[in-house]
């Protein structure tokens, strides 16, 4: 395996789950999102010596999948690989999912979904969310703050209201 | 900002963070499948490129071959012989089919190796109470997705490179994706937007909401990346 693949390797398999985790808060399905962030990943892999020296490759990788939408490819099946754990039955894994916070986040704007998705999965800080969307540090705090407000107040109504 | 505004931010920021540490996510594909996919990928804008005007010459012949006066067994014909008028008369098609079903739902399948006829898509989905815009070989949309996410209004079955228990990856290929779509989940001023392409090695359908109205931006392969980087 060449060193570049090496590297790729190692950045998909720290990479992918909390990619995955970003991307199901925006959209709300594992489903989608799975396919969503294999094809960012995708993507990544080709532009690879440009990801690589992005200042968050795995902010680049979230945002390639968000803005991907979704979409349904498939391959003849000879140049199709299946992986073993992917014959196996559909999994009921979105059941599993905080429906109220999920709605909670999809009802945020883009940019404050987004930004916040960046901060908690990612684990990104102020400055780094800046430089990869384009935008002032203080821009993104104004995004963070308005989000985590409307968040409050849509999962602890009672509580928004004690600090009001 | 004080510090106890801080510390309430941070429980909020706590909650979102600890609804998904619970959650079993898959596993990660192999890397081989996702190095694959990018070569595809590949390919297939090199292929795009390439082939340059004669893409869209492609299209507009796949359109008059679609919409033309019934010449060729691939032009869509409703196999019952009739236009559906009710939501609860399914339009049978040779190139697709469009199934009213339960919830409010509709099923959309679309089938392989056959030329599908975008508006007769658009118009089979109007008559379920679906707004789209439907596209063939070129993927649009809006400079704003609106809300809800696409998650909420279609859900694509088969899943995305994968095979139930005991079948085949060709059962997927022959079946062709299944879109349940939610068109009641759809807010006023808001359309599905759907781009479907299709060659003798790939076929590939591409979902997303878009602002009605608003201008479009389209492309020959779903490549929405990331912008201003690029």
């Amino acid at each position: 395996m060449s060193h570049e693949k090496t590297e790729f390797a190692e950045f998909f398999q720290a990479s992918w789950e909390p990619c995955l985790k970003a991307v199901v808060a925006s959209t709300g399905s594992v489903q989608l999102a799975e396919d969503q962030v294999a094809e960012a990943f995708a993507r990544a892999w080709l532009s690879w010596r440009k990801v690589r020296r992005h200042p968050a490759p795995r902010a680049w990788v979230v945002r390639t999948a968000l803005n991907a939408g979704a979409s349904w490819w498939r391959r003849s099946i000879r140049e199709l690989p299946l992986a073993g754990h992917e014959a196996v039955a559909p999994r009921d894994i979105d059941e599993g999912l905080n429906a109220t916070l999920l709605t909670a986040l999809r009802h945020l704007p883009d940019r404050q979904r987004e930004v916040i998705a960046l901060r908690v999965f990612l684990d990104l800080d102020i400055d780094t969310i800046a430089r990869h969307l384009g935008i002032a540090p203080a821009t993104v705090r104004v995004h963070l703050s308005r989000a985590v407000t409307t968040l409050r107040h849509e999962l602890s109504p009672s509580q928004a209201m004690e600090a009001d | 900002m004080n510090d106890n505004e801080e510390l309430k931010d941070g429980a909020v920021l706590s909650a979102v963070h600890d609804s998904m540490s619970g959650l079993r996510m898959p596993p990660a594909p192999r890397l081989d499948a996702i190095t694959a996919r990018g070569r595809a990928r590949r390919r297939r804008m090199g292929g795009l490129s390439i082939a340059g005007a004669s893409a869209c010459a492609a299209l507009v012949a796949v359109a008059s071959l679609a919409g033309g006066s019934g010449s060729g067994a691939s032009t869509p014909a409703l196999s019952a012989g009739r236009t559906p008028q009710h939501q609860t008369v399914p339009a049978r098609l040779a190139a697709f089919s469009v199934v009213a079903g339960p919830g409010g739902a509709t099923t959309l399948t679309l089938y392989p190796g056959q030329v599908i006829d975008p508006n007769a898509v658009r118009q089979a989905l109007a008559a379920h109470g679906v707004p789209a815009l439907v596209t063939a070989g070129q993927f649009c949309r809006t400079a704003v997705q609106p809300p809800p996410g696409v998650g909420d209004v279609v859900v694509i079955s088969p899943r995305p490179n994968q095979v139930v228990s005991g079948g085949h990856p060709a059962d997927g290929l022959r079946s062709g994706p299944i879109l349940t779509i939610y068109g009641s989940r759809i807010p006023s001023g808001v359309k599905l937007s759907i781009g479907y392409r299709q060659d003798s090695q790939n076929r590939e359908i591409s979902f997303t909401l878009i602002v009605a109205d608003a201008p479009l931006t389209c492309a020959t392969i779903p490549d929405n990346g990331p912008h201003g980087d690029d």
